[in-house]
């Protein structure tokens, strides 16, 4: 019978495993790696080293850990942590602002060779807007939870999730008209 | 009209959301996790055995040094004497308040840890 995450964290914290913190690497890194590859503006390798960064802090810090929140959550804010670290070093906090994405919906300005998808709807958004999106609509997070994650009000949240969500209909909708 | 427009759209939401879910492809480990557990730090706690081998060797020299104090346990003899001479009934109430006292605090000791 497979672990569940609270009990390898629980063997993390008896005996310091490192197998049992290996598992819970494995399970996780997917999603981890994918999220920040996202919040990236997919720059992998970038990605990849912000989130080995966020599971060795997620090791020095597993006693801080009690279980209110499942071992995800605490890992995406963590993970997320890393990236605004990152971002402000390279001062690259702002996302693509609004008037990119306009053009961006302007059927004159449209390359053909793009290859117009969700995915590239996605990295149109505000970096504000498409983390909201990414956390809730596509790690399936609830408000709440991505509120905790990203330390801002749930009300914020909740109209970064409406904002982003209707951009990303508006670029599908242009996109598909063409 | 208006309720027709709403679930028009949260149909869409719905399409929307299952479609980011299904963009989301699975990421091969490829080596990752090996590369994690080796930058983890390693030894932050001494094993099980030495702590164990620590807190026995620490308890016989205590035991050591009382008996030293109390004049080769003397003390010990001096006891024996007592409880031999008590009466029975007394020894069995004190045997059965050490077993509660014992319990009261085991108990609440894993209630505190199980928190």
């Amino acid at each position: 019978m497979a672990l569940t995450d609270a009990d390898l964290v629980a063997r993390v914290l008896l005996d310091d495993d490192h197998h049992a913190f290996a598992e819970l690497v494995r399970n996780h890194q997917s999603t981890v790696r994918g999220l920040l590859r996202q919040l990236t503006r997919t720059d992998a390798a970038l990605a990849d080293d912000l989130a080995q960064e966020t599971f060795v802090r997620a090791y020095r810090n597993i006693r801080s850990f009690r279980g209110e929140a499942k071992f995800s959550t605490w890992l995406y804010r963590i993970a997320y942590n890393c990236f605004r670290e990152e971002a402000r070093k390279r001062k690259e906090l702002v996302g693509i602002d609004e008037t990119q994405l306009e053009a961006e919906h302007d059927p004159q300005t449209v390359d053909p060779a793009l290859r117009h998808d969700l995915a590239q709807a996605l990295q149109l958004l505000p970096l504000h807007e498409r983390t909201a999106v990414l956390l809730c609509c596509q790690n399936g997070l609830s408000h709440d939870e991505a509120s905790r994650v990203l330390e801002i009000p749930l009300g914020t949240v909740k109209t970064n999730v409406l904002r982003g969500r209707e951009k990303l209909k508006k670029a599908m909708a242009a996109w598909a008209t063409n | 009209m208006g309720n027709e427009l709403n679930i028009d759209e949260q149909l869409q939401e719905d399409r929307l959301d299952a479609k980011l879910r299904d963009e989301v492809p699975y990421i091969d480990d490829a080596g990752f996790t090996a590369c994690v557990v080796q930058q983890l730090p390693s030894g932050r706690r001494q094993p099980r055995f030495a702590r164990a081998a620590i807190l026995l060797g620490v308890t016989l020299l205590a035991s050591v040094i009382a008996y030293l104090i109390t004049g080769g346990g003397a003390f010990l003899a001096n006891a024996a004497e007592f409880l031999v001479a008590m009466p029975f009934a007394s020894v069995c109430a004190i045997a059965l308040l050490s077993g509660l006292l014992v319990t009261a605090v085991g108990t609440s000791a894993a209630v505190i840890k199980a928190r």
